[in-house]
C-alpha cells in the first residue's frame, strides 16, 4: 500500500482553455452521447475518488459530479488552472490533465501515480517534449507555482528544476500506451474528426452483443486496487475467461498492469482465477457460461 | 578448513553448571544441512538425549543461523528455533527474523545451544566480549516486548538485540513462544521449553563479519532477487498482507470456523483482510533485510495498533465464532503480549468452546462460540495458568485426554500441534500434508496447500500424485528454511534449485549443485523424522483429527465433500512410497545410509557434556549421483 504521503488520490482536470481554432469549447464536443469533459471525468473516476474541474469564469459546462472551480482570473495559462485545482483537491498529490485527451490511457495515468514516491512532480517526456498537461503534482509545489504566477511565468516546466522531478522516459511510457495517445489533444476541427473516427472504431470493436453476463468477484490486490469487491460482466456468445479479462480490463482499467498483463490478455504472475468455487484457471481460453461466478485472487495462498 | 559464509563454530551454554563451551561445526555437516532448521535438526539430533523430556534440562535449545543470514539478500534476517516440542513430543522447528536473526550471526556463531536450568532466572548476554548470565528476577512477569526493551535498556547498546520469553514460557505453556521485535518463533512450545530452562531472555550483541566466497556474484544475484520480489508475484504480501487470505477462503469452502464444523464464516467480509485494510489499516512493516514487508499493523478502537496475520486472524476469528474485528484485534495483542502462539490459542479455545456447549467443561467459565468477553479472559488465565487456563495451557489434545468422554474427537490437532486455517476436506493434498508433518499440523514446513490452489489437481479429490507432490513441497520448504529465504519469495525463482545452489556456492565457495541441494532438503526432512521415530513416532501419528474423517463439510461450495480413512491411508501410502520409505511410513536403513543418516537403533555418543564436538559423518557428497 502506498502511504498518505504518497497517495495520489485526486485528479485535477482543466478545462477553461480558450478553444480558439476549434471555434468552439473543447470540453463539450461529443463523443457518442456524451461531451468529451464527462468521458474523462468517468475514466479518472476509476482512479482517483476526488476530482477537480478548473473552468473559467462563465464557462458553460454540464452537470459534473465533481469539485468545480473557476479560474480568478481568466486565460491565466496552465500554471494558473494548476494553482487554482490544487488549492481545492483533497489528497497528498494530483494527477492533471486539460480536457481535451479522448485517449487517457489508465493504466499509463496509474503508473504515473505509482512512480511518485521520492519525487514531487512525474512528468512524461514523450518525443522530446515535456508533458506537463498529463502529470502527476505534490499538493507540497502549490506555494511554488503562486509564485511563478505572480511573477508571470505562466509555463510549469519552470517549476521542474525547483522541486524532485521524475522525468518519465519514453521507454517506460510505450510499454503502456506504445503510441502516445495519451497525449493525443485537439486543437483543430480536423484533429477532432480524426478522434472521433478512431473513437468510434475502439468503441465498436468493445461493444459485441452480449449473450449474458456473469458476476467478478475480486479478492486482495484486485479488490483494494479497484476499489470494489464484484462486477458484472457482459459475455458474448460462447465467451471465454479472455472475454471476461478484457471486459474487466475496460471497466476497471486500474486492473491493467497490476493484475490484468498490458494487452488484457492474461493474469500476471501471481494471480489466478476461480470458477464457481472449484476449479483455478489461468488459461484465457476456459469457456465460460452465463451465470458463472469467476474469483480473481492472489495465486499465492502462504499465510 | 575456512568456510565462507559460515562461522564453522556453535556456541554451547550449559545453565545447570553455567559454564560455556566454543565447539567447531565441521564443514561437513554445514554442507550436508546447509543451516537454519536443517543445521538446527542435525544439533538436536546429537544434543537431545533419546526420549529427553521436553521440560527437562537436558533438551536442547538451539538457535540456527543459516549460511544466506547477514548477506544482505531480501528475506533472509532468519533464523531457527529446535527444540524437542512439549506440546507434540516431537521435533519443533520454528523460525523467526528480522535484527536477532543478524545478531545472532554477528556474535560469531552458526548456531547457539542452551541446555541445563538455571536455578533462578536469567538473561544469556553473548558480546564481542564474551558470554554473560545476568540475573533476570526483575524481568520475571514481564512481556517479551518489555523484556527486550528493558534489557537493551541495561545493556546501553542500540545495537543489542534480544529474543525473550512472556509469561506463558516462563509458566510453561505448551504453546509459548520466543519473541523478537514482535515477531515470533510461534509454533511448537519452544518458548515452554526457553522458560523450563529459567532462561527469560538471549542478548546478542556482535561485530563478527562473516566474509561470502564471491562478494561481487552475491551482490548482483542479491540485486536481482531484490527487483523479482517486487514484482506480482508478492503483490499480495505487499499490498494486503497474509490477511488476504481470509475471504478468499471462505468462497472456497476453506476457511475452518467454530472449530472445524463449518468451513464457512458470517461475518468472514467484515473479518477480511481487504476490510481491515480499508478501514483500519494503520502502517506497513517489515523484517531487516526484506523487501516484500508484509506486515500490517490496524488501528484498534482502544487507539493501539495491532499485527495481524491470518493464521491469528483465523484462529482467535472464525475458528472460535468471533465476529467482531474489535475483540479480534485485542485477542491478538493478549497472545503477543503474553507470547502465545495464537494458531494453538485459538485451537485450544475452540476445543474448549465446543466441550462447553456440549456440557462437559462447566468451569470453561462463558467459553461459547463467539463470546468475545470470555476469549479476553480465557488468554491471560491460560498464559498464567489460572483455573480452567492451567488445563488450556496444555494445548487441546492434552486437555482432551486429561477431560476424556471422547473429546478427542474434536480436538482438532496433528501429533498435539493445533491445526492451522486450511480446511483439510476442502484441500486434500495440504490434507496429506498436514497429517505427515514431522512437527505436526503444520502449514509452514512445507506447502502442500501450493498444489491445491494450483489447478494442477482436483482440490476436493485426493488421487495420486498427491505423495510426490507432498514430499516436492516439504523438500522446497527444507532447503528454504535451511539456507534461510523466506516462503513468500518462493514464487520469484524461475528455477528454485539451480538459482539457490548457485546463490550457496557464491556464499560458501563450495561447488554445490542443484543436485546436492536437492538431496540436502531430502537428507534434512528425513532426520525430523528419524528424530521423531527415535522419539517414539508410531504409524497412528500420521493421521488427522476424527472430525476431519468422518464429517462432511457442512456448508459452502464444496458442501457434502468428505474426506474418508480409506483416502487418507491411500495418500499416505502414495506418499510413503514417493519418499522411498518402509510401507509403515518408517523410514528405511537403506534410505538413511543413502542419505548419510545415522542408523535406526544408533545412539547418540554425542552429548553435549562429552568433550569432542558432536559430528555426523557425512561421506563426501554423498549420494549425489542419486538425486
Amino acid at each position: 500500500m502506498t502511504g498518505e504521503r504518497d497517495r495520489v488520490g485526486s485528479a485535477i482536470i482543466l478545462a477553461g482553455g480558450k478553444s480558439s481554432r476549434m471555434g468552439r469549447p473543447k470540453a463539450m464536443l461529443s463523443f457518442g452521447e456524451e461531451p468529451l469533459v464527462k468521458l474523462v471525468i468517468r475514466g479518472l473516476a476509476t482512479l482517483f475518488p476526488d476530482i477537480v474541474v478548473v473552468a473559467a469564469p462563465g464557462q458553460e459546462l454540464p452537470e459534473l459530479p465533481v469539485t468545480l472551480v473557476r479560474d480568478e482570473v481568466a486565460y491565466q495559462g496552465p500554471v494558473g488552472g494548476l494553482c487554482y485545482g490544487l488549492r481545492e483537491c483533497r489528497s497528498a498529490a494530483a494527477f492533471v490533465t486539460s480536457c481535451d485527451v479522448p485517449f487517457l490511457s489508465l493504466p499509463l495515468v496509474s503508473h504515473l501515480a505509482a512512480r511518485l514516491p521520492g519525487h514531487d512532480v512525474v512528468v512524461p517526456h514523450w518525443e522530446g517534449r515535456l508533458q506537463p498537461l498529463h502529470a502527476v503534482y505534490r499538493r507540497s509545489v502549490l506555494p511554488l507555482l503562486e509564485r511563478q504566477l505572480e511573477r508571470g511565468e505562466l509555463r510549469p516546466v519552470f517549476l521542474f528544476d525547483k522541486v524532485r522531478t521524475l522525468k518519465l522516459e519514453e521507454d517506460e511510457i510505450r510499454a503502456l500506451d506504445p503510441d502516445g495517445w495519451s497525449f493525443f489533444n485537439m486543437n483543430t476541427p480536423d484533429d477532432y474528426e480524426c478522434a472521433l473516427a478512431r473513437w468510434r472504431a475502439a468503441t465498436d470493436g468493445a461493444a459485441r452483443p452480449a449473450a449474458g453476463r456473469c458476476e467478478v468477484e475480486l479478492f486482495g490486490v484486485a479488490r483494494l486496487r479497484a476499489r470494489t469487491s464484484r462486477v458484472s460482466v457482459e459475455l458474448p456468445e460462447s465467451a471465454t475467461l479472455a472475454h471476461v479479462w478484457s471486459a474487466l480490463a475496460r471497466k476497471l482499467p486500474v486492473l491493467v498492469g497490476p493484475v490484468l498483463t498490458e494487452a488484457a490478455d492474461g493474469l500476471t504472475a501471481g494471480h489466478v482465477c476461480n470458477l464457481n468455487g472449484r476449479d483455478f484457471v489461468r488459461d484465457g481460453g476456459r469457456r465460460v457460461a452465463p451465470g458463472d461466478r469467476v474469483l480473481l485472487m492472489s495465486s499465492d495462498a502462504g499465510g | 578448513m575456512t568456510v565462507h559464509g559460515f562461522h564453522g563454530r556453535l556456541l554451547h551454554v550449559d545453565l545447570d553448571s553455567g559454564r560455556h563451551q566454543w565447539r567447531e561445526i565441521g564443514a561437513d555437516r554445514l554442507r550436508a544441512f546447509v543451516g537454519g532448521i536443517g543445521l538446527g535438526t542435525s544439533l538436536l539430533y546429537d544434543f537431545a538425549p533419546p526420549g529427553v523430556e521436553p521440560l527437562a534440562p537436558e533438551n536442547p535449545l538451539v538457535f540456527a543461523s543459516a549460511p544466506l543470514a547477514g548477506t544482505g539478500l531480501t528475506t533472509t534476517a532468519k533464523y531457527a528455533v529446535v527444540t524437542k516440542s512439549p506440546l507434540t513430543g516431537f521435533i519443533a522447528d520454528s523460525l523467526s527474523s528480522s535484527f536477532f536473526a543478524l545478531a545472532l550471526k554477528a556474535v560469531g556463531v552458526d548456531a547457539l545451544v542452551v541446555t541445563g536450568r538455571a536455578p533462578e532466572p536469567l538473561c544469556l548476554f553473548v558480546g564481542d566480549g564474551g558470554v554473560e548470565l545476568r540475573d533476570a528476577r526483575h524481568l520475571w512477569g514481564k512481556s517479551a516486548a518489555d523484556t527486550e526493551n528493558a534489557v537493551r535498556a541495561e545493556l546501553e547498546g542500540a545495537a543489542v538485540r534480544v529474543a525473550a520469553v512472556g509469561p506463558a514460557g516462563e509458566n510453561l505453556v505448551r504453546f509459548a513462544t520466543i519473541s523478537n521485535e514482535g515477531r515470533h518463533a510461534g509454533r511448537g512450545g519452544v518458548g515452554a521449553v526457553m522458560g523450563s530452562k529459567n532462561l527469560k531472555a538471549i542478548a546478542l550483541c556482535g561485530g563478527k563479519q562473516v566474509a561470502v566466497a564471491d562478494p561481487e556474484g552475491v551482490a548482483a544475484a542479491a540485486a536481482s532477487l531484490r527487483r523479482r520480489s517486487l514484482g506480482t508475484h508478492t503483490a499480495k504480501y505487499r499490498e494486503v498482507g497474509t490477511v488476504a487470505n481470509l475471504a478468499v477462503f471462505d468462497r472456497l469452502g476453506a476457511l475452518p470456523a467454530r472449530n472445524f464444523q463449518q468451513p464457512t464464516f458470517d461475518a468472514a467480509d467484515e473479518l477480511s483482510g481487504e476490510s481491515l485494510t480499508e478501514t483500519s489499516f494503520s502502517r506497513r512493516n517489515g523484517c531487516a533485510s526484506c523487501t516484500i514487508r508484509c506486515e500490517r499493523l490496524f488501528r484498534a478502537s482502544s487507539g493501539g495498533e495491532q499485527r495481524m496475520e491470518y493464521e491469528t486472524l483465523f484462529a482467535l476469528g472464525p475458528l472460535c465464532g468471533l465476529e467482531d474485528r474489535e475483540a479480534v484485534l485485542e485477542a491478538a495483542r493478549l497472545c503477543d503480549a503474553y507470547g502465545l502462539d495464537s494458531i494453538s490459542t485459538g485451537g485450544t479455545l475452540a476445543w474448549a468452546m465446543e466441550c462447553a456447549e456440549r456440557g462437559l467443561l462447566p468451569e470453561a467459565g462463558g467459553l461459547r462460540f463467539g463470546a468475545a468477553e470470555a476469549v479476553l479472559d480465557a488468554i491471560p488465565a491460560i498464559a498464567e495458568r489460572r483455573g480452567v487456563g492451567d488445563l488450556l495451557a496444555e494445548g487441546s489434545r492434552r486437555a482432551a485426554l486429561a477431560l476424556g468422554r471422547g473429546s478427542l474427537d474434536w480436538a482438532m490437532q496433528v501429533k498435539g500441534l493445533e491445526l492451522p486455517g486450511y480446511e483439510p476436506r476442502s484441500l486434500k493434498t495440504m490434507a496429506l500434508g498436514l497429517a505427515v508433518s514431522p512437527r505436526g499440523a503444520c502449514h509452514n514446513r512445507s506447502g502442500a496447500y501450493e498444489a491445491d490452489f494450483s489447478g494442477k489437481v482436483d482440490r476436493l479429490d485426493s488421487a495420486p500424485p498427491r505423495g510426490a507432490l507432498v514430499a516436492a513441497s516439504e523438500d522446497f520448504g527444507a532447503a528454504l528454511d535451511s539456507l534461510i529465504v523466506c516462503k513468500f519469495l518462493r514464487n520469484c525463482f524461475q528455477d528454485f534449485y539451480a538459482e539457490a545452489a548457485d546463490l550457496l556456492a557464491k556464499v560458501t565457495g563450495w561447488d554445490y549443485s542443484a543436485a546436492e541441494l536437492r538431496l540436502a532438503a531430502e537428507r534434512i526432512h528425513t532426520l525430523k523424522r528419524c528424530f521423531n521415530e527415535r522419539e517414539g513416532w508410531r504409524p497412528e501419528d500420521d493421521g488427522l483429527p476424527p472430525r476431519v474423517l468422518t464429517e462432511s463439510l457442512a456448508a459452502g461450495v464444496a458442501q457434502g465433500t468428505r474426506l474418508t480413512r480409506d483416502e487418507l491411508r491411500e495418500m499416505l501410502r502414495d506418499y510413503y512410497q514417493a519418499r522411498g520409505w518402509r510401507e509403515d511410513g518408517r523410514v528405511s536403513e537403506a534410505k538413511r545410509k543413502a542419505l548419510g543418516l545415522p542408523a535406526k537403533q544408533a545412539v547418540s555418543k554425542l552429548h553435549p557434556r562429552e568433550a569432542t564436538a558432536p559430528e555426523i559423518v557425512i561421506p563426501a557428497k554423498a549420494g549425489i549421483q542419486a538425486g
